[in-house]
């Protein structure tokens, strides 16, 4: 008896130490892990909008986050809540029922900037919402702006991997042609899978319009090799492509399929998937949102 | 040449974890399709087992012996989570790509197995260079192991096209992994009879 108290006062103590070892180090980092997080995020958004690393984004450049939550009413009806950001600086909240009408616009008393903590963000949309509804955080979608005109959108997305899931974004331009997807999160096998993150891959779907994603497939076929010359930043210099050579390629395989990777069929397919469904469900979305706010006459800031 | 040296000597060629205790076979096959990913996952393990060795061995008269496995898991553990809260911080860059490896090293038998068989039992200069001679050791054979599988898949060496064609694209699969595994092996085995002249004994393996 004695014996196995000891045991227990043994295992217990190093529970502890561990935990409060974790829990220092957790409470150190913490901070600098989020603020990565977040500029890697914008490194992303910014990437996919044509300012990579090394470029530096003109300065009349402004992202507009839109933050979307599900509200569900104290009687069970859904309906979508979008956090907007309006001109003057203002913050509001507009709740749009699933068949597209307009519920009602609320004021959220805080400034843009300071939503972008999930916690304060939250908080502040559970305050403006009706008593008894509750609300689910669902994605964020980006409207850039470059000046008065629109640059473009940023749409995320999550598809079924090899594995687990993918999460990715896809950024449109205004006519909803896609120009850049980048693989935010995956956990597909290094060397095979994983070969969706690089540009060989990601790039065959620039140019692709909302017509030509309906009709996407990935084929079982070798890439060419004058599209993978061009595909690959690094490959296109060595082999000394001038900029309208590598158009001009691009140009001529436009229409051409997904060309799966070797070994990783299902992985290829699982992007493929993701950025078709990602645009389609971006682009009736938007549709909803932007009717609606002309129906309430909203000032949206984009 | 001092006990130091010799331990980590000893865990670089002569009692190396992958190829000559077979211990850790499954990282080993699983993330070596590239020199890069073996040699972050090497460098991620020298860290854990070193700093699990000493801690092992700084408090092993506190460790009851009859817990002492479900004690050295957390102390593993701990470690492994340690580095994965770290990292992110320190290059965000980097634990991107080993972010999936850095949390199976906890289950990693190599680790455990030297916490078991040396830093349990002995001081803790001694723990230390064990430590840091099994994770070289280990990094030496994911290294070597990514080398080859890298260049013979894909015809690259750390993402730099070498070939410009993929001359064995079973390199790169798993089955690929085996192979190298196994002729390396064979290699290891092979040297050691020819000093030796005895035929090697067969190692346990995990």
């Amino acid at each position: 008896m004695k014996e196995i108290l000891k045991i227990a006062a043994s295992l217990t103590a190093v529970c502890i130490a561990a935990s409060m070892i974790l829990g220092f180090v957790y409470a150190k980092t913490e901070h600098a892990r989020k603020a990565n997080e977040e500029r890697i995020e914008q490194e992303t958004i910014q990437g996919l909008l044509g300012y990579g690393p090394g470029q530096k984004p003109p300065s009349d450049l402004r992202i507009y986050p839109v933050y979307r939550y599900v509200v569900t009413s104290e009687k069970g009806e859904t309906s979508l809540g979008y956090v907007l950001p309006l001109k003057d600086k203002k913050v509001a909240l507009a709740e749009i029922d699933l068949s597209g009408n307009p519920l009602r616009v609320v004021p959220i008393p805080a400034e843009m900037s300071a939503l972008t903590d999930k916690a304060t963000r939250d908080n502040a949309v559970n305050l403006v919402i009706t008593k008894g509804s509750k609300s689910v955080y669902a994605q964020t979608i980006f409207v850039a702006d470059l000046g008065d005109k629109r640059l473009g959108y940023v749409a995320p997305g999550v598809t079924q991997g090899f594995k687990t899931f993918i999460k990715l974004m896809v950024s449109l331009n205004p006519d909803f042609t896609v120009t850049g997807v980048a693989v935010t999160y995956s956990e597909e096998d290094p060397g095979l899978g994983a070969e969706i993150q690089k540009n060989f891959f990601r790039d065959q779907f620039v140019g692709k319009t909302q017509d030509m994603l309906k009709k996407l497939t990935v084929v079982k076929e070798p890439l060419p090799g004058d599209y993978a010359a061009v595909l690959d930043p690094a490959k296109a210099k060595k082999k000394g492509l001038t900029a309208e050579q590598i158009k001009e390629v691009k140009q001529k395989h436009l229409n051409d399929n997904i060309y799966a990777l070797t070994g990783a069929t299902i992985s290829s397919r699982a992007l493929t998937n993701g950025v078709i469904n990602t645009v389609k469900k971006f682009v009736y979305r938007l549709e909803i949102l932007s009717e609606a706010t002309k129906k309430e006459q909203l000032s949206v800031a984009f | 040449m001092s006990r130091n040296l010799q331990l980590v000597w000893n865990g670089l060629i002569p009692e190396n974890p992958i190829f000559r205790l077979a211990l850790s076979m499954c990282p080993a096959v699983a993330v070596t399709t590239s020199v890069e990913n073996g040699l972050m996952l090497g460098l991620a393990v020298v860290f854990v087992q070193v700093f699990s060795s000493v801690t092992v061995s700084i408090f092993k008269s506190f460790i009851h012996p009859r817990i002492r496995i479900p004690a050295y898991v957390i102390v593993i553990a701990l470690w492994v989570t340690v580095i994965d809260m770290i990292l992110p911080v320190i290059s965000p860059d980097v634990y991107k790509k080993v972010e999936l490896f850095v949390k199976l090293i906890v289950v990693f038998a190599i680790i455990i197995s030297r916490l078991e068989l040396f830093a349990s039992k002995e001081p803790l200069v001694p723990s230390f260079f064990d430590g840091l001679g099994m994770g070289i050791g280990f990094l030496f054979g994911l290294c070597l192991i990514g080398a080859i599988r890298e260049f013979s898949g894909t015809g690259q060496i750390f993402g730099y096209d070498i070939l410009g064609f993929n001359p064995l694209l079973i390199m790169v699969l798993p089955a690929g992994g085996f192979f190298v595994i196994g002729f390396i092996m064979a290699i290891f085995n092979w040297i050691e009879y020819k000093i030796t002249g005895k035929i090697p004994t067969s190692g346990g393996a995990h």
